[in-house]
């Protein structure tokens, strides 16, 4: 439908996030999942338990990861106009580049994820932290 | 709810002349935070709004508690506290915040209370302390009036200042 995005909303801890659904491969348990594609802890915080997952692509070689949310609340579809980028301001001030913008949804800003690019961001975090 | 204040430009005013022979008064805006008043030039406030319900940004530095809409738009809100290291602003349903315009940047600024506008002779403004640290980093001049003494800062060094501060370098998110 053209002048419209179709979002996923979805909750990490106590707070709902947006992702575009052309980056979501598909949705479901996690327990398939095996650990190394798991990505548990991210910028957006820590799940409160590990029973849902959103199957990404990443960017690279199309290998796909599993970002571990608390739930999914389905999917809207927003007019554009309705979409935002970050203020310019907090662009500059945020650490994780996978935050790009808002979904304004029933008038309060939902924060847009870009997923490919959160799984790029965990994947290069894990791949520096030194080994236990 | 819009409480809009439109800075008045610098000119000759009655009140707050303190008597100084027709020097022409500067405007600032004057805020209420750290148990103090707080001012920066009037020309950089487009509007005092109330805070909406905010939204608060993953992996953000502490001085930017989240954002918020205002008539569609989507604002970053700037804790100065934060940014200082003296504490935070306790956010109320009755928080007020001055939405400035800083160079490209534009934000809002929180603090425990709104004040307006107050206008200081120009020629009557000392200069800041001395000190390097917190809050004094950013003062560009002390000034007095009717009420007390008014800080006076540089927000738009102080804005510059934390954004250069929040620069991704490998820091641990907020």
């Amino acid at each position: 439908m053209s002048g419209h995005s179709e979002i996923l909303l979805f909750q990490v801890g106590a707070r709902v996030f947006a992702a575009e659904v052309y980056d979501v491969v598909r949705v479901g348990a996690v327990r398939n999942a095996q650990e190394p594609e798991l990505l548990v802890r991210s910028a957006l915080g820590e799940p409160f338990a590990r029973n849902r997952g959103i199957v990404v692509a990443s960017h690279q070689g199309g290998t796909e990861h599993t970002l571990v949310v608390d739930q999914i609340l389905g999917v809207r579809t927003v007019p554009e106009s309705d979409v935002h980028p970050l203020p310019a301001f907090a662009a500059e001030c945020l650490q994780s580049p996978s935050v790009t913008g808002f979904v304004l949804v029933d008038e309060s800003p939902m924060l847009l994820i870009d997923l490919p690019t959160l799984v790029r961001e965990q994947r290069a975090s894990a791949a520096a932290a030194p080994s236990p | 709810m819009a409480d809009r204040k439109e800075p008045k430009p610098d000119g000759p005013v009655g009140a707050g002349d303190g008597g100084g022979g027709g020097a022409p008064d500067a405007w600032f805006f004057c805020l209420r935070m750290m148990g103090g008043r707080y001012a920066f030039e009037a020309p950089l406030v487009t509007e005092v709004v109330r805070l909406g319900p905010l939204t608060r940004l993953p992996a953000a530095p502490a001085f930017l508690p989240g954002v918020f809409t205002h008539r569609g738009e989507v604002l970053p809100v700037l804790d100065i506290v934060q940014l200082v290291g003296q504490g935070s602003v306790t956010i109320r349903p009755s928080t007020r915040v001055a939405i400035v315009h800083c160079g490209p940047w534009r934000v809002a600024v929180v603090s425990d209370s709104v004040e307006g506008l107050v206008a200081i002779p120009r020629r009557t403004l000392e200069p800041p302390p001395a000190e390097s640290s917190g809050v004094a980093e950013f003062l560009s001049a002390i000034g007095r009036d009717a009420a007390g003494t008014v800080a006076i800062i540089d927000l738009p060094r102080l804005v510059d200042t934390a954004r250069a501060r929040a620069v991704p370098a490998g820091g641990t998110p907020a």
